[in-house]
Parts: structure tokens; sequence; C-alpha cells
């Protein structure tokens, strides 16, 4: 990933964490401020509703002492004074003085428990209401009614009335519902629900038993788990329910215990979170809006940043590449005196030196080599020219012996002359050969064949050293190089070879193919070499030879690289030496000699 | 000489007052009843009038060829005489002379005939001379009772108009609202005495007893469950013996023995007693038997075990736990009550009931009036308005006609509850009304007294 784009992309990590994190901080901020107000309003409404209910309680113990005032209670009282008591006459009563003191439940039962009059069920007479007994508490209580149309939850007062050594109770109540709930004032955004957990058969959850001060719900149902598990636990619950309209609410149920401690009602409060959700998205639109304005920023920062910062050192990069090419005069512009600009400075002057370095080293290198061939020279030419010294000498000696004597030896002294002045000339020669080196001149090879030519060369020399050939050749593909050439190389190998085996031995030649190269193998069984001689075989006028000139495989190793290959020697002493040469297919250039 | 004058002053003035007292016990013409009803009926024909428990307005206009006495024994009305053949199929009916209609019609056997084949398209009614002959499909030997139904009244229709021979001819008729009933000054049994009646219909029965304490009407209804009130409060009450029937009626016979029994433990469970007390209040006394004792004399005989085990028991025969639907007139609050209170009993019983205002249902509560002071054309009609099985009479003795009563509660299709009074309350002014057993206005000689200021 270049600089450039690390810089974008820290530019947009940092803007991107940024706006997150503030995002995340007002939301947290928000929604805890939001918490504590829904829990004051929770509070607030729980406080009016205990406030309304003790209120309304208040109201129906005077209603139910109105009633208790009426003639008909009277006429009542004094009938259940009576023994036998008669009721017939006062069924309607209840419904009559409930209607009245506007009551939704008013029955007048005897300190037996008997039911004389309900107004609520005009048929209920004469069976047991068991909370007529004792001195009950006139504190209004919540009450689970049956009436004809099911059970009904009621806000209950209990009055008495006294009839000489017995009582008459009125138990009447009011109902808890909507018009209770409407009574509540309700912050914008929260609601009032009533669920009355009153026998409704084996459900344990009826929508029809859910009293809401607004409109109906549509999916009552989501109150279900809700109200089990305060039916179960008995402790306020509260849960977010997600509506089909998309808006969620919270919810907030409070138990509402009978006179009996028994779980009566549900008080359900709901809360909007609208209004949080609102503000939610809003903080989410405008970190959006801002990242977003953060990531232009990013790469506008990210782009002024790379014409100051990347510009210089992409310069340097790619000066460092052509440095590291070869090409050593590459420079850059130092355009800032700051870290960038001292960095392109000392990048010239590293350039710089180096240059320097290679002048000196090419220098040297050259005086090392003239002293090198100098020395190779004095030690070819000393080698013929001392056996001609001898033999010049021998032969002056040899004036002063007969004539015969000196004959013979004029003779021998010519033969050893001419044998040293020609070894001489074969030494200039072969000097003059490694300087006059031409540049291969490419055509179609068949290496197999080439080798075949080079070994028939060897034929006669091979027989008579007792060396055994052994050729696997199997590069039927041609390739781009120079015949001659390539057969000077493989004859020089092969001669070593041959020479390396005085004691006869096997001489492997084998040729592979493989992609676009091909590789050739010669394989001689001699003593082979020691590591060191190894790695300096392809230096020139190194020998591992006594008589050797040191050219020989310079100049191999100066055909193969010629023809972009690469040869390498492997070898063990006492396991023989392995020289491998690697050939491309020049496939270029062999197009190009096809068409010619 | 003052003390002379002053002498025929006083004299004067206490013959004035005598002559007032005497005029005020007195009966006289004159004076309009005003009469407010409970009821709506959409028709004044005789048999709507029936049907919607208005028999006693279409009694003021017309008038039946046979009439039934306090012990039901049919007595001449429009028929001056009536004689059967043997198997009671065929009967032959003379007519009473001089009887007009109120439109001047006279009565004859033609206007008759016309009548009762209207009434009664399954007789065959011919006219012979001035006699009327009837064949019925079917032996018919309570044939005369069955004359004095108000459905058989003789009515003469002529251009829309309807006309009977009562005691009075109608005057204006708003439906469902409001008759005006004119005295009919050719009535054959003589005039009545009061000029004419206002009739309002479908007034409540709070507002009907308003208007009576206020002077707005002179006649009204008292509901059964009101009598005692009424009467506790002052009020000049006319009620009559228990005349209509109160009951639970199965819509189906029970299927199955498990259901005979579950309906035998609802009817065990029925407190009909404090129906009678409480409900009611004494306006009702309670049966286990269709026709009221004061007509059929054996009533006493049939009795429903109300031990508190004998319901349960009953239910416990039944496998299955019943559980039915029960339908009551839903704008009787009443019939709610009493609805209410079958409920409870029956839940008691592990009986399950459940209320429906209307439309079909298992059980109905019905009420429905004995329609004739003839036992066995009660019992007939009674089962015909159940859709029990009507009842089959070998002779007309008391025995055969409690073994059909009989027969008709085992079909445990009807469980009897109550037997209901009417009752209707007068001003102080109305004179001479009276009220017949089965709950018939007795109107024709009923005069209004002045108003005492």
């Amino acid at each position: 990933m270049s600089f450039r784009r690390r810089l974008l992309l820290l530019f947009a990590l940092t803007v991107f964490v940024s706006v997150a994190a503030v995002s995340a901080i007002v939301l947290l901020t928000a929604r805890r401020a939001f918490d504590r107000a829904n829990d004051d309003q929770i509070s607030a409404l729980v406080a009016q509703f205990t406030q309304e209910f003790s209120r309304r309680g208040d109201e129906v113990s005077k209603r139910l002492q109105a009633a208790a005032s009426t003639p008909e209670a009277s006429h009542i009282a004094v009938a259940a004074a009576q023994t036998p008591s008669r009721y017939t006459a006062f069924v309607a009563d209840a419904q009559a003085i409930a209607q009245i003191e506007q009551l939704d439940f008013l029955e007048f039962a005897d300190d037996s428990g008997t039911v004389i009059s309900s107004a609520q069920w005009p048929a209920k007479f004469g069976y047991q209401e068991p909370l007529a007994a004792g001195s009950p508490s006139t504190t209004p209580f919540l009450k689970d009614e049956e009436t004809p149309s099911g059970h009904a939850l009621g806000l209950f007062s209990i009055r008495t009335i006294p009839t000489g050594d017995r009582k008459l109770y009125l138990i009447g109540g009011i109902r808890l519902d909507r018009s209770f709930l409407s009574s509540l004032k309700l912050p914008s955004g929260m609601r009032v629900m009533l669920y009355e957990n009153v026998d409704h058969g084996s459900e344990a959850f009826s929508a029809n038993h859910l009293v809401t001060s607004g409109p109906v719900l549509s999916d009552p149902s989501r109150l279900e788990s809700l109200v089990r598990s305060v039916q179960n636990n008995g402790r306020p619950e509260s849960v977010t329910i997600q509506w089909g309209s998309g808006e969620s609410e919270l919810i907030h149920a409070f138990p509402l215990a009978g006179e009996r401690d028994q779980l009566l009602g549900i008080l359900l409060v709901g809360n909007s979170r609208q209004i949080y959700t609102d503000f939610r998205n809003q903080i989410r639109s405008a970190a959006l809006l801002a990242a977003g304005a953060g990531l232009l920023l990013a790469i506008i920062l990210s782009s002024w940043a790379a014409a100051r910062v990347t510009r210089p050192v992409e310069q340097l990069a790619r000066a460092a590449h052509q440095v590291a090419e070869g090409d050593w005069s590459a420079s850059v512009t130092a355009t800032s005196h700051d870290e960038i600009g001292q960095l392109a400075e000392s990048f010239n002057r590293m350039t710089r030196d180096l240059l320097d370095q290679r002048e000196r080293l090419i220098q040297t290198e050259r005086v090392a080599a003239w002293r090198e061939l100098a020395r190779r020279l004095a030690h070819e030419l000393k080698n013929p020219l001392f056996p001609l010294q001898l033999t010049v000498e021998n032969l002056l000696r040899s004036r002063e012996q007969g004539e015969d004597q000196f004959n013979e030896i004029f003779r021998e002294s010519s033969a050893t002359l001419l044998a040293e002045i020609a070894n001489l000339k074969n030494i200039i020669g072969r000097f003059s050969e490694f300087s006059r080196m031409p540049q291969p001149q490419f055509q179609a090879v068949q290496l197999d064949e080439l080798i075949e030519n080079v070994i028939k060369v060897f034929q006669a020399q091979l027989e008579r050293g007792g060396v055994k050939c052994q050729c696997e050749l199997s590069t039927p593909q041609p390739i781009a190089g120079d015949p001659d050439l390539l057969h000077r190389a493989l004859s020089n190998l092969i001669s070593n070879a041959i020479e390396a085996m005085p004691q006869g031995g096997t001489l492997g030649l084998r040729t592979t193919q493989a992609g676009g190269s091909a590789r050739i193998e010669i394989a001689d069984t001699g003593p082979g070499l020691a590591a060191e001689d190894s790695a300096r075989l392809f230096t020139p006028y190194y020998t591992s030879k006594p008589h050797g000139t040191g050219l020989g495989l310079a100049i191999v190793q100066s055909i193969v690289s010629d023809h972009g290959g690469r040869i390498s020697v492997s070898s063990e002493p006492g396991r023989g030496t392995t020289f491998i040469i690697e050939l491309p297919r020049n496939d270029d250039k062999l197009s190009a000699s096809q068409a010619d | 000489m003052m003390r002379s004058r002053s002498i025929l002053l006083a004299a004067s003035s206490l013959l004035w007052l005598a002559l007032l007292s005497v005029a005020e016990q007195r009966p006289h013409y004159g004076g309009v009843l005003r009469i407010a009803a409970r009821g709506t009926p959409q028709s004044i024909d005789p048999a709507t009038l029936a049907a919607s428990g208005s028999a006693n307005i279409s009694r003021l206009i017309f008038e039946t060829l046979v009439r039934l006495d306090d012990t039901g024994r049919p007595q001449p009305l429009l028929a001056s005489s009536w004689q059967s053949e043997p198997g009671h199929q065929r009967w032959r009916i003379s007519l009473r002379d001089g009887v007009s209609f109120s439109d001047g019609f006279p009565l004859d056997a033609a206007s008759v005939v016309a009548s009762l084949r209207s009434s009664n398209p399954d007789w065959k009614v011919v006219a012979v001379g001035e006699m009327v002959i009837i064949e019925t499909p079917s032996p018919e030997p309570v044939l005369p009772a069955e004359l004095a139904l108000p459905l058989n009244a003789i009515v003469h229709r002529a251009g829309g108009r309807l006309s009977g021979t009562g005691p009075f001819s109608v005057s204006d008729w708003t439906v469902g609202k409001h008759l005006s009933l004119q005295a009919n000054d050719e009535y054959w049994h003589g005039r009545p005495f009061v000029d004419s009646l206002e009739i309002a219909f479908g007034v409540a029965d709070r507002e009907q007893l308003l208007a009576l304490d206020l002077g707005k009407a002179d006649m009204v209804e008292i509901a059964s469950e009101n009598i005692r009130r009424a009467k506790a409060d002052g009020r000049t009450v006319f009620s009559s013996e228990p005349a209509h029937l109160l009951a639970l009626v199965f819509t189906n016979d029970a299927r199955s023995e498990d259901e005979a029994h579950a309906r035998s433990a609802l009817a065990a469970s029925l407190d009909t007693t404090s129906l009678g007390d409480f409900v009611m209040q004494g306006g009702g006394d309670p049966t286990a038997s269709l026709l009221p004792n004061w007509l059929s004399g054996y009533a006493f005989a049939f009795t429903v075990a109300k031990t508190p085990d004998h319901a349960p028991q009953e239910r416990s025969q039944s496998r299955r736990s019943p559980s039915w639907t029960l339908a009551y007139d839903s704008s009787d609050a009443v019939a709610h009550v009493i609805a209410d209170r079958v409920l409870l009993n029956a839940r008691d019983a592990g009986i399950s009931i459940q209320l429906v205002g209307s439309g079909t249902a298992d059980l109905r509560l019905v009420r429905m009036p004995i329609a004739s002071l003839d036992c066995h054309l009660a019992l007939t009609q009674l089962a015909t308005t159940l859709q029990l099985a009507p009842p089959k009479f070998s002779s007309d003795s008391v025995e055969d006609l409690y073994t059909a009563e009989k027969g008709l509660l085992q079909s445990r299709r009807v469980i009897p509850l109550l037997h209901l009074r009417t009752a209707m309350a007068v001003r102080s002014n109305v004179r001479d009304f009276n009220m017949l057993p089965d709950g018939t206005w007795q109107l024709s000689n009923v005069w209004l007294a002045p108003e005492k200021p």
C-alpha cells in the first residue's frame, strides 16, 4: 500500500473514530438524560394514579354513605333487623340507589352474608357475599366483582348500618374503567393502561381486560409476556415494546393488590421512546454528515500532505530504483529544508559517493588486472624461455664437443627450440584469441547434433585414452546460438574432461530441455576438484593444470554468457566433475534467424 | 221572613248536595276514559291485537260468536245457539238477530262466514239461510270455546276499514301509538256509559304509573312485579288470577338420556319460589304445571323436587357437562333478571348457561297468556305456542286433561316457572270496572264519576 493511501486511510480513520466517539458520548449522555426524565415522569404518574385512586376511593366512601342514608336503605335495614327477615321487596332497590348515587356496584347484605339486593347483578339475591362479615375496614380497596357480563375490577368501599344487634352491609364501588384512566393528566408521549387481572377462565391473559386511556391497542398480545411476568413475580417490571407501526415504547408495569393482597390489577404506564429515537436518528445523521465531511477533508489533507511529503519521497523511491538498476547518476531535487529535503540531499550525496567509489574500484581492478596479466605473461613466457636458454647454452657448449656429438646435440637442440618456440606461439595465440573473442552470430542450432559432431572430433582421443562416452541427448527443439562458439566451448569442456581422466574413465554427456531453456551436462569420472578450486575455476588465468593458461574456462564462460546462459560446476574430490550449461532458447533471436 | 228564607236556602242546599251525592254514586253517560298500555299493536285486526297482548282492546271493538263465563262455560254472544253433529266436526251456529256492525252493516250469516274463513282457513264455513255451518278438518269438541277466542272475533271488512259489533268503534288510529274509540250508540247490548276511549300505546310501566298519579290516564296496566307495590302505594288495582305462564322451553327434544337428566337437573335447580317472591314481587306463583291451579284444579299435583341435593344428583346422572344458550327478551328488564337467576341456579347445579339476547338458542324464556278459560283449549293453545306436540284428548274429563298435560311435561321440552297475574290500576273516578279471572277487561259498564276538587 502506498504512503499516500496509508495517509488517506489514517486521516479517514482518525476522522471516523473521532466522530464515532463524539456521537457515542452524546448518545450515551442523551440516553441517560432521557432515562432519568422517564423515571421522573413514571414516578410522577404513579403518584398521580395513587392520588386519584385515593380520591376516587374517598368519593366512593361518600357515595356509599349517601346510599346508606336513603329511605330505601333504611327500609332494608328495618327488614334486616326483623326475624325472620323478608327481603322480597328490595330486589330492585340497590339498582335504583346505585343509579342515583352514581355507583357501578352496590350490594346490600345482611350479617349472615346473604345478598339482599344487588345493583350489578340483581338476580344474585340470596347468594353469599364473603365481605359482609365482622367489622370491615372503611378503607377503599380493589375487588374482583362478578357481574352477568363477566368479572370486572372495581374500587370498593364498605359501610355498615347497625340494625339493633345486627348489621346491614353496603358494599359499593365504581369500575376502574377508561373514564378513571382518562382523569389522569398524562405528559406528552405517555399513556396509561390498566390490566384487570380478574378471573377470565383458563386464559392467563385476555385482551378484553385491557383498559386503555387512549385508542385501543392494535396488537395487545405484545403485552402478554409483561403481564405474565408480573402475574408470576408480583413485582414491577418494564419492557420496551416495538409496535407494528415501528414506534417503540417503554412500558412499566406495577402490580395492584386487592384487600387480601391478591393481584387484581396491573397498572401499565407507557412512555413513547419516539423523542429519544428521533434525537438518536438526528445524532446519527449529524455524525454521518460529519464523517462524510471529515472524509472529504481527509482526502484534501492527504492530497496536500502528499504534495508536501510523498512527492519528494516518491522521487527518492524512483531514484533509488534507478540506482538499484545500475544508473548511479540518478539524483533528486531538494525543494525544502526539512527532513525530506535533508533526505534528498543525503541521497544525492550517496549516489555521488557511489559513483566515485565505483570509479576508484574500476581503476583498482584495472591495475590489478594488468598486474595479473603481467604476472601471467611473465609466468607463461618464463616457462618456455628457460628451456630455450638451456638449449642455447647446451648448444654453445656442444661446439666444444666433436662434430658428431655436436650434430647430435644440434639436432636435438633445434627440435627443442622449435618446440618451445611453438609453445610460445601457442601461448601468444591464446592470449590473442581471448582478447579477440567475437560476438555470437545467432542461428538455429540443434544442440544434440552439435554435441554429436564434437564427439566425433574427439573420437580417436577418447579411444586412445580409454574413455568411454555415454550420451543422453534429448533436446529436439533448436535454440538460437552461434554454432562455432558453442562448438569451441563444448570442445574445451570435453577436452578438459578427457585430460582429467588420464587412466581412462567415463565421459557423460546429457542434454535436457525444460521450459524456455536447454541444459547440457558434461561429466567426467576424474579426481574431482576441491571446493576452493571450484569457486575460482572460471577466473581468467586461473588453472589447476600444470601447463594451462587459465583462459579455457574463462572463454567457455564468456561464450555461455554471450548466449544469455550460465555455467556452473559441481565437483567433489574423488567423485568427478560435472559442468552444467543452461542456455535460453532465445526465441526472439531464433525467430529473427529463421526469418533470415 | 229572613229566617224562613234562610231555612229555605239551607234546605235547597242540602237537596243540591244530596242530588250531587246521588249523582256521584249512580252510573251516568259521558266522559272520556283514558287508558295507557304497554303494547304497540301494528293493526287493529283482532288476530294482530291478540298476538301483541292487546286482546282486551280487540274485545272493545269486536265480538265473538261465543263468550266464556267465569267457569269457562260457553255462553251466547253473537251466536244465539249452536249445535254439533255427532263426531264434533260439523257445527250449526244460529246468529243473534238485530245486531249491526259499527259501520251500519247488519250482522248476517254471510258476514260471519267471510270473517271466520279469513281467520280460520282450515275450516269449511258456509252460510245456510241465517245459519252458519262450520266443518273442521278434525273433531273439535271445544269449538264453541274456540269461537270465543279473540282471534275468531267477527269482523266486517269494507274498503280497507274494519268494523265490529262491539261497544266501541274506531274513530282514530295511529299505528302503534294511539287509538281513539267512540261509544257505539247502536250497540246491541246497550250503549256504554263513557262517550269515548283514548288509548295510548307503547307507554312504559313507570310512565303509566306517573300518568295515573298525575291524572293524565284513568286506567293503566300494572306489571306483575309491580302489583304489590302499586297496592302498597294506595292505588286501586284490579288483578287477574295467574293467567300468564312463564316457562323455559327447549328448542328440541332431548337427544339422549344424558340430556334428559340434565334437563331434569336444570328444572330441579331453579328456585322458582324466589323468582315469584323476589323478582316478581308476589305477582307470580311458582308452578310446575302448564295450566294454573285455579283453572285446572290439579296443578298442585305437579311438583319438582327442590331438595338441595336433587339437582346435583340428576346432574351426576348426565355423563356430559351440559352447556346451553338461553334466549330471552333483552328489552324486558324483568326477563333479564329471571334469565340471570336461571343462569346462577343452573351454575350451582354444574350446568353452564350462556345468555343471548335473541336469535336461535337451546332454551327460550317465554311468557304467554293462558288463551282460554276452557282448560282443554288452553292446554292445546299452549302446546301450539310452545311448538310442542298437540295434546290428544279422548274425553273432556279432568283426568284426561291431567294425563295430557303430564305427557307434555314429561317430554322435558318445557320447564314451567311461574304463573303470573295481570293487573290494571284505575283512578278513583272510574266506576264499575271489573276484570275477569283471565284478565279480560269489563268496560261496558264503566262510568266516570265527577272528579273531586
